[in-house]
């Protein structure tokens, strides 16, 4: 069996900057892997692990996501192989047409029987690349799994929806969608990071992928959001009185 | 204009075709097994044969879908119905938008990277298809006919196999629907000491909730009781924090609290900026005072 693990690389949330203006910079933040991807591909891992697969990660995204850090990082977790778009005409890519380059990817990968996605990016976490991708290649898909079991010719998966827990048996080839619950993300040992820089990596251009379809979706504007405007009314327990007149306030709210 | 609600629940249903009543003149409703009455113009249901997923219904839903040509698709955002608008839209050549908190004239509000911003953006297609938080719609009255059809399920071309099926218990907490809401943070030294939240909860009559470490380090709280990004957003007339720093990832998930209140030890803690009446003082010290005075 051969599976892809779709990942996204975006901006570490924790180095983006609000300007003045409320506007979102994140100019100086560092690529990482979002962070339920790291989820997804300890799922593929252990996954081929279980059944001799071979696991190949499939990343696109603008030039910024080829970084010798983050590619390590990728291939320090049980991944056999990489294969990543970096190119600049792949950047803010939505739901369809990320799906479309991971698609182009997928097929030329050759001989692909299941592609994991993680539960959401980081960034718009709409859950939708995994159905795009699915309908792009014509396979079946289904999100929310939280275990995998490899068959002949099929897995059977157990996955958790809002108020429901079902079991279900995909023919493959079929993307799934992973919960982050499926696995937790192993700390790679120094040994595996060494390793990393020696496996196979096969960089693509956006142009290698196919002409990509125009945008579905504009986007009008990234903000920070306004605060919410409060009292700040702050009172100290070790003053006398304080905490009653706290009450008061809270009573005063029911 | 013509509006298609895809919906699993029943005040899902209701909200989003109240919405779709607001946004178009020409409202069909598609769910599963029962019709809702009273809410849309044409209530379509789809009955998935045993031994199916509920997904396998894409094509069912897709018949409906061509059938109606509508101008937006608003979705009930559970994992099922994310697979077939999604799916949907990709032969439309559209995307979904997802969990937009607000809808007006086709742009869509989301949260973007977790609440860190928020994006509106709206279809670049003939057709809008988006996913509608709960609440999005809330003051929406709805109103249409009893007309409901069965329509006739479609086999899909790649059918999946339902093994086995089971209801989850029910969540002991909904807190979505909870008009006040206690959070309890990291503050809270021993899984023994929730004891005092609890009853506080008891006597303002609110549900009871919690920031990340207490779900994830500590087993104390289900995952379904995390307020925040990537978990539940709320929007209560009342929410108190107690032993919450004030962290954003959990801010984001009650600052749409009408009135917001915070207990926390450290008077400098960042939550003290962000709600109207504040408390600097120990859990162990105050709660059991606050409790005795309610």
């Amino acid at each position: 069996m051969n599976i892809a693990v779709m990942v996204k690389v975006l901006p570490d949330d924790q180095d983006i900057v609000v300007t003045a203006d409320r506007k979102l910079d994140a100019s100086k933040a560092k690529p990482v892997v979002s962070t339920y991807d790291l989820n997804a591909i300890e799922a593929a891992a252990l996954l081929a692990a279980d059944t001799g697969a071979a696991t190949t990660a499939i990343v696109a995204g603008p030039a910024s996501v080829d970084d010798s850090k983050t590619k390590k990082n990728i291939l320090s977790r049980g991944i056999d192989a990489l294969a990543m778009a970096a190119d600049d005409a792949l950047a803010d890519m939505d739901a369809r047409q990320t799906a479309q380059a991971l698609a182009a990817m997928v097929n030329q990968a050759d001989g692909i029987d299941l592609v994991i996605c993680g539960d959401g990016s980081a960034d718009l976490y709409a859950q939708q690349v995994d159905v795009q991708l699915a309908e792009a290649l014509g396979w079946p898909s289904l999100n929310g799994v939280t275990a995998i079991t490899a068959g002949d010719g099929t897995v059977t998966v157990e996955r958790v929806l809002e108020n429901e827990r079902e079991t279900v048996t995909l023919p493959l080839p079929a993307v799934l969608s992973v919960s982050p619950d499926i696995a937790v993300p192993r700390i790679a040992g120094m040994k595996d990071i060494l390793a990393a820089g020696k496996k196979p990596v096969t960089m693509y251009a956006a142009g290698d992928l196919g002409e990509l379809a125009p945008a579905a979706v504009e986007v009008i504007d990234v903000s920070a959001p306004e605060p919410a405007a409060r009292k700040k009314e702050l009172f100290d327990a070790a003053q006398d009185g304080e905490l009653d007149a706290f009450v008061a306030a809270l009573k005063g709210a029911l | 204009m013509k509006a298609l609600v895809f919906a699993e629940s029943e005040p899902a249903a209701r909200e989003l075709s109240a919405g779709a009543r607001t946004l178009a003149d020409e409202v069909t409703l598609v769910t599963f097994d029962d019709p809702v009455a009273g809410v849309a113009d044409r209530v379509v249901t789809v009955t998935v044969p045993e031994g199916h997923p509920k997904e396998d219904a894409l094509e069912t839903f897709y018949q409906v879908y061509q059938d109606v040509q509508p101008d937006i698709v608003l979705v009930e955002p559970t994992r099922r119905l994310k697979t077939i608008a999604g799916r949907i839209a990709a032969r439309e050549g559209a995307s979904v938008i997802t969990d937009a908190m607000a809808l007006a004239d086709g742009v869509a509000t989301s949260m973007y990277f977790g609440g860190v911003g928020v994006r509106t953006a709206k279809a670049a297609t003939p057709v809008t298809f988006v996913t509608v938080a709960p609440g999005t719609f809330a003051d929406a009255e709805p109103s249409g006919t009893d007309a409901a059809e069965a329509v006739a399920f479609v086999e899909p071309a790649v059918p999946l196999t339902l093994v086995a099926r089971e209801d989850l218990p029910p969540a002991e907490v909904d807190l979505t629907a909870a008009e006040r809401v206690v959070a309890a943070g990291r503050g809270f030294a021993a899984e023994e000491q929730l004891g005092l939240a609890r009853d506080f909860c008891q006597k303002i009559g609110a549900e009871l909730g919690c920031t990340r470490p207490l779900t994830e380090s500590e087993t104390w709280f289900p995952r379904e009781a995390y307020i925040g990004v990537s978990g539940l957003i709320l929007n209560p007339e009342v929410y108190v924090g107690i032993g919450v720093s004030g962290q954003m990832q959990h801010m984001v998930g009650v600052d749409r609290a009408k009135v917001s209140f915070a207990i926390n030890k450290d008077k400098n803690a960042p939550i003290f900026q962000q709600v109207d009446y504040g408390l600097a003082g120990d859990i162990a010290d105050v709660l059991p005072k606050i409790n005795a005075e309610l």
